[in-house]
Formats: structure tokens, sequence, C-alpha cells
């Protein structure tokens, strides 16, 4: 028999063909969507949107809480009692946001690894370092989401309880590029520890309960000792607390010191050593988790 | 059933897991010693909240069961290497029975070894407290254990709805609304551990002993029991 | 040239056994199986029995084979319908096991365990009497005797797929399934792995094959399943489905001399559709009745004093069948 190859009419693409800016922008969003478990059917979404249901849930009853005192006992009360607000919400929500991270932020980086998809991203001209940051970015994206709508309910809630909303409007309004950049703050650091963790396990599950482990058991430890030795130990002890670490970024903005924080020796330490060791816990992780990727051969 | 135990512990036992399992399983111990070489050393109800309550029983108890737990039959359901049991002529049970008593295995002595010892240099080596401590964190695994090998078999998401219960359900909320307690593994055990001393840790809010044990009891046995139905009718991958 | 026919116009063909022998005879039977996940049907109303032999499931991807084959195994439940296996319904019934060796697509093992660990603890499981003997034993078969005390992790893709097909047989079992096991493996291999089906079928096994190489499946195979769109679209020997497909006509290739005074003459034939020349100059006969042709052709060229130097039927194998039934 002789040998035929047929046309059977495939054909090159021969349309445009985009450049790296649009492979960045394809992994960015695609980033977004497998966090928040867009477009993948119902069970995908749960946990993230449960996450962010109890983190706007907890926003929402302080919200009520304070407009209920404001009513019962005139406006500006809740002020007086010292009821939870914006600065307070962060770090009663810290450890839920970390758990966010840590169950989400695998899902971004692991999966890829492990079913050695993230190889054919490489063939492409899109180096590692597209790879990280478009991920990273979508993740921050993502948590700062989960950190900014608590807060923004929280201040429609605070202004719409006030028997006097524009009033507070305009004597509040500070409150929102504060808690803007404190949640921020808060997203980048645990958006980064949730990446780190993930990039060096191909499985999810082991990535989130030692970033979580990592939180949960340093606060109780860091809590123990420091209060054990204490002094100058103990304050730099206390900074060991992994949770606190960007709620002291948000004290100092707030200006005030917050429910969360106002126990923890640390807070005695100079604005300028908290600020510096909430970019050290940041940047540090951030450029490590940078060069894992880096390498990445296709 | 001997050869699914001895798989299932080769499985769940790695250098990196051991290793991490024993620095957390210090961690107790340490700051016990902490505690007794400073002056003021801590009354036993603030001991026990925090170092035995927050610390082991609600942080690293869990969570070491959790990542043990979880893996069991989620790593197998993941590779897709069930089907190498499930396709065995022994009764399912007789698969599910082995993984549950592995994973107890693994986590069980290094959470007992940390039980044991902070107990014991907390309370100055008093035997029946000491027991009671141990006893109650050996409890604790066990319920935990069964409750986390069903999640790896139900649900690729074990882990997330895990760490759910564990920081949100048991963390967050049981702090805020005390009915949560009745719902909560951590208190069964912390439950027991009363029972079991209760001149050292008398405390009227907890529940009864019969009532802990008889929760305990329901825990690890409903979710045994669910485990196993699982397997007989899931669609094994 | 006649229109193709569609998937949908061909109905269940049985053909090439006794239906109520085989029905007796049957080891695994299936009866109005149907399996849907949410709204999505991936295998519906499917009935057949296997008898001893080797049993071919074909179908493109997608088809519904896999999710047959694990209905078939108890993997998975069917949504409706029966299977059974030794007359005993296969799903939640782990005795049934003992019988039974399956080997699924998956090639992911046990990565810590030597190879030999491997199917020594998959004998143990199943309760094999003289585990290591039977060890032996699986391992020869598949002749991997020098690389048993390796690390399955440093195994060739080949060499893990005998190694679990040696896990698959260490146990002795009556009934072999196997989802695509010649995944990886090379033509040696290939080879290799036929003899030793043909040496199991010849012990009286029953075996079933899920494959999408249909040369070894036409080779190896006394009965094809077909399944195409979750239904079965044929089932019985290829050959015989050939035939039953009476829609299509046979394509016969002659080469010789003088294609165009052959052509004139084979045109004439009742039983031939239609003649062309094509592009090499050989005569393309279609035709319905290749029996009929088998007489003619010689006759005619006689006549005509034609010399014919080749004449082959251009679609007599199981990759046309499967074209013509999967087509459309």
């Amino acid at each position: 028999m002789t040998g035929t190859v047929f046309d059977i009419g495939y054909q090159h693409y021969t349309g445009p063909r985009e450049g790296r800016g649009r492979s960045r922008r394809a992994v960015f969003t695609d980033g977004i969507r497998t966090a928040l478990g867009l477009g993948r059917g119902g069970r995908a979404k749960i946990l993230p949107w449960l996450f962010i249901g109890v983190l706007s849930a907890i926003a929402l009853v302080m919200a009520l809480v304070a407009g209920a005192a404001n009513s019962f006992a005139g406006p500006g009360s809740a002020e007086k009692m010292n009821l939870p607000s914006h600065s307070d919400y962060n770090g009663i929500a810290s450890i839920i946001m970390f758990v966010f991270a840590a169950v989400v932020g695998p899902e971004l980086l692991c999966p890829d690894r492990r079913q050695g998809v993230i190889h054919l991203y490489r063939v492409r001209p899109f180096t590692g370092t597209d790879y990280i940051a478009a991920r990273w970015a979508a993740f921050l994206a993502v948590t700062t989401l989960a950190v900014w709508l608590p807060q923004v309910i929280l201040f429609l809630g605070l202004s719409m309880g006030d028997p006097a909303p524009m009033e507070y409007l305009r004597t509040h309004w500070l409150d929102i590029p504060k808690f803007l950049v404190a949640g921020i703050a808060m997203a980048a650091y645990a958006a980064t520890l949730g990446l780190l963790t993930a990039s060096f396990t191909t499985r999810r599950a082991y990535a989130s309960v030692f970033l979580v482990g990592l939180f949960v058991i340093s606060v109780p430890f860091t809590v123990g000792v420091a209060e054990e030795t204490g002094g100058k130990l103990g304050e730099w002890i206390s900074m060991f607390n992994l949770t606190n670490i960007p709620v002291h970024v948000n004290d100092i903005i707030f200006g005030e010191v917050s429910e969360v924080t106002e126990d923890a020796p640390a807070r005695n330490l100079p604005p300028w050593v908290r600020v510096a060791w909430y970019f050290a816990w940041t940047i540090i992780p951030g450029t490590v988790l940078w060069a894992r990727y880096r390498r990445l051969a296709p | 059933m001997g050869s699914v135990y001895r798989l299932t512990l080769r499985q769940l036992s790695g250098r990196w897991r051991l290793a991490i399992m024993t620095a957390l399983a210090a961690l107790p111990v340490l700051i016990t010693l902490l505690t007794l070489a400073s002056d003021d050393a801590p009354s036993v109800s603030d001991y026990e909240s925090a170092i035995l309550g927050a610390m082991l029983a609600g942080s690293i108890l869990p969570l070491v069961v959790l990542a043990i737990g979880g893996a069991a039959f989620g790593n197998e359901v993941e590779d897709r290497t069930l089907a190498n049991l499930t396709l065995a002529p022994i009764p399912r049970w007789q698969i599910a029975l082995p993984k549950l008593l592995a994973v107890i295995t693994v986590a069980g002595p290094f959470i007992a070894a940390s039980a044991m010892l902070s107990a014991h240099i907390a309370f100055l080596g008093d035997g029946r407290a000491t027991l009671a401590v141990t006893l109650a964190a050996l409890a604790g695994v066990a319920m935990y254990a069964s409750v986390f090998v069903f999640l790896g078999l139900r649900s690729s998401y074990a882990v997330g709805i895990g760490l759910l219960y564990i920081v949100i359900w048991e963390g967050f909320f049981s702090g805020f609304v005390s009915g949560v307690r009745l719902l909560s593994i951590r208190y069964y055990a912390i439950a027991l551990m009363h029972a079991l001393d209760p001149r050292r840790f008398a405390d009227a809010d907890s529940l009864p002993a019969v009532a802990a044990v008889v929760a305990a009891a329901i825990v690890t046995g409903g979710f045994f029991l669910l485990s196993v139905r699982r397997l007989r009718r899931m669609d094994v991958p | 040239m006649t229109a193709t026919p569609s998937v949908a116009d061909i109905r269940p063909t049985t053909c090439g056994f006794d239906a109520d022998r085989a029905s007796a005879d049957a080891v695994i039977r299936v009866d109005g199986v149907s399996r849907w996940f949410g709204s999505v049907v991936a295998v519906s109303d499917v009935s057949f029995n296997i008898t001893p032999g080797i049993t071919g499931l074909l179908g493109p991807n997608g088809a519904g084979k896999t999710t047959l084959l694990r209905m078939i195994t108890g993997l998975a439940a069917a949504s409706t319908g029966t299977v059974t296996v030794f007359g005993e319904p296969v799903r939640d019934n782990p005795p049934l096991y003992r019988r039974m060796g399956v080997m699924s697509e998956h090639e992911t093992v046990y990565g810590f365990m030597k190879g030999r660990e491997f199917v020594r603890a998959m004998g143990k499981l199943r309760g094999v009497a003289d585990l290591e003997g039977a060890v032996d034993r699986a391992i020869a078969l598949v002749d991997l005797e020098d690389a048993q005390h390796r690390s399955m992790e440093t195994y060739s893709r080949g060499m893990r797929q005998r190694m679990r097909l040696a896990a698959t047989l260490v146990h002795d079992p009556d009934v072999l399934i196997l989802d695509e096991p010649l995944n990886g493996a090379d033509p040696r291999q290939r080879v290799h792995f036929k003899q030793l089906l043909l040496k199991l079928k010849s012990e009286g096994r029953t075996i079933v094959i899920s494959s999408h190489i249909l040369e070894e499946v036409e080779q190896l195979a006394d009965n094809v399943l077909l399944i195409v769109n979750g239904k079965l679209a044929a089932s019985g020997g290829f050959r015989a489905i050939r035939a039953a497909l009476n829609q299509r006509p046979y394509h016969v290739r002659v080469v010789c001399a003088a294609p165009r005074e052959l052509a004139a003459a084979v045109v004439t034939l009742p039983s031939v559709d239609a003649v062309h020349v094509d592009p090499d100059g050989a005569v393309v006969i279609l035709s319905r009745n290749v029996l009929d042709l088998q007489v003619e052709i010689p006759r005619l060229a006689q006549r005509a004093g034609v010399s014919l130097r080749r004449v082959e039927p251009l679609d007599d194998s199981l990759e046309s069948v499967f074209g013509y039934l999967v087509e459309g």
C-alpha cells in the first residue's frame, strides 16, 4: 500500500499572537478564578466564600452591636464604650484570614506542580518570575477583597446605624484610607506566607496544616514564654507571635492599640521596629518564594 | 488487616513528618519547664486553659491529627491507589479500622508523650493528674482521628473543612458562644480530663464524666461507622 | 456514494455467537445498565454477556468504556441495571474479588515500595496461599525477576505496568479486567503481553480488555464490544459485525495491467455499486457482495486478458469497522 497523508483540514493558528503581558494576565485571572472557585462548580466555591461570609458576618455583627449601643445609649456611645471598631476588626479577624490564606493559597500553586502543568506554562515565553508574580498578584487581590469587604460593610453599618449618618461620615471619613492600608498590609502578609508554604510541597493538605499550625501554635507559645521572661527579651519574643505582626502595623496606622494586641509586650517596641519587622516578614518570604519559582526550567 | 495497617504506617510516617511532630510535641514541655522555672507560677486553671487547653488540645493535637488522619485515606483517593485496597476480598471495616489504628499509632505517642511530660513536670509528679491528662489526650487523638479519617475519605476539601472546624468552630466561636462546646471534641477531651482527676481539675462548667465518655465513644465509633459505610457506597477512583 | 450511516441508525447487532449458549456460559452479565452523573449520561442502557475467552472493549475516548469497566468491577455503582459476575452481584460483594483481578488505567503505585513488596502486599490482601510461591510465579510471568527488588519509583512506565499486572495475577483470578493495559508498553512488551494473555485464556479464564490499540484487540479478542456515546453499538466478532453493516459496501482494490479495461468489465456486475480508478492507477471497487467479487474478478480479468497483480480488501480491519460506527 502506498503511504499517503490526508489533508483533514488541520490549520495553523494564523491570528494575532499576543505577548507576555497577555500570558501574565491570563495566569492572573486564572489565579483569581481558582481561588474563588469561579467557573469550577458549586463545591469549589463553598470554602472560599464561606470564609468571606464569616468575615463579613463578624463585621456585620460588630456594626449592629454598635448601632444598638448608639440607639440605646445615645449617639457616640459606641465609641465611648470602646466597642470593637475598624482597628479592632483586623486583629479579631486575623486568624480567620490566615486560615483562609492557608487553605486557598495552596490551590493556586500545588496542583500545577503536582500534575506537571507548570512545565506547560514554561514552554511558552513565560518565565518562572512571570508565573509567580501573576499568582501572587491574583492571591493578593483575593485576600485584599476578603479584608476590605468586611471593613466596608462595617463602615456602612456604623454610619447607617448612627443617628446622624452624614455627620458620622464627615468625622470618620479618615477611617477609610486607614483601614484600606491596614487591610492590604494584612492581606499581603497572609498571601505571601500562604503561597510560600505552598511552594514547598505538592500536597495542598500539608501546606495548609503547616501554615495554620505555625500561626496557631506560635500564639500561645510566644505569649507564654514572653510572659515568663518579661523585659526587653519578652518584648522581642512576643514579636514572634505571627498572628500579631500585621496587627501591629494596623495599630500604628490607627494610632491606638487594638484589643488583640493590648496585652502583647511587643507593643512597647518603637513603631519603626514593628513596621520594619512586618516588612521583613513579608519581603523575605516573598523573595524566597520568588527564588523557588525563578529557577523553574521548562 | 495487618497488611493494611503496616502499609498505612509506612505511608504516614516520613522523616520530615516525624521530625515536625517531635518538635511540636516538645513545645508544651518546653513552656511548662519555663513556667515552672519562673517565680510566679500560674494557677492550675491558668495553666490548664493556656497550655493544656489552648496549646495542646486546641492547636497541636487537632492539627497533627488532621495532617495525619486526613492523609490516611485522602492521599489514597488523591493518588488513586484506594482501589488496591477495596478490590480485596475483605469486609470494608477491615480496611477502615487498620487505617484508623495506624493514624492513632503514628500521632498518639507524640501527643501522649507531650501531655505526659508536661503534666508530670507541671503537677510535680502527681501520678493521677498526669494519667488524667495523658488519657484525655489519647481520647482526643482517637476522636479527631476518627473524624478526620472519615473526612479524608469523604471529601477532597477535608483539610479546609477540618481547619474551619478547629480554628473557627472550636477556636473562635466557642470563645463567644459557650453552647458550641457541647458539640466540640476539644471539650469532650477536656471534660474527660476533669472527670479523671476531679480533685485537681474541679470545674462545674464541664460535662459530667458519664456524658464525656459517652460522647467520646459516640464520636469515635460513629465516624468510624460512617467511614465503613462510605467505603461500601462510594465510587472508588 | 452511499450516505454514511450515523451511529443513531445502527441498532446494536449481536453476531458471531450463539446467544443461548452464551447466556448459559456467561461469566459476566450486564443487564440494562445505565450510569449518569448529574445530567450527563455516561452509559446508556447497555446489556451483554461475557463468556470465557478474551473480550475486547472498544470505543472512542469519552464513550463510557472506563465507566462501564468500573461498573463491571464494582468500583462504581450503576444508576440502574444489574451487573453480576459468576451469578452474584458485583457491587458491595468483597468475597467475589477473590476470583477477580482488576488493573485500572491509573498508573500510580506506592512509590516507596519495591516491586516484589507491592505484589506481595496485594497477594496478602487477597488471601493467597503459598504467598512467596505465588509472587515468584506472578513476577516470572511478567518477566521482571531482575527488577523486583528495586523501588518502583525507579521503574520505567512499562515496567510499572508489568508489575501492576503481576499484582493483578498473583491470586490466580478466574476473571481479569484490564483497562488500557498496554499504555506505555514497547513493541517487545506488547508481544510478550499477547502471549501471556493467550496463555491465560487457554487456562479457561475470562478476560476483558479495554484498549485503543485496535490491532492488538483485533488479534487477541474473540469478541468485541463497541461502545459509542455510552451505548453499545455492536458486539460479536468484528468480521461478523462488518458483515452486518450491510449499508456499507466493501472497498476492494485491484492492481492490474490495464485498469480501465478491468473497470469497464467489473462495472457490469450487479453486485458492484461503483468503480473508480485511484490516482495510482488501481481499480477501487465498491461492492456489497465480496464472495461474488472473489469469483467474478478473476473470471472477468481472464476474459478481458488483463493480468491481475494484486487484489486487496481496503476495510477488512477493526479500524474500519470502528471508523464506520464512530463516524457521524
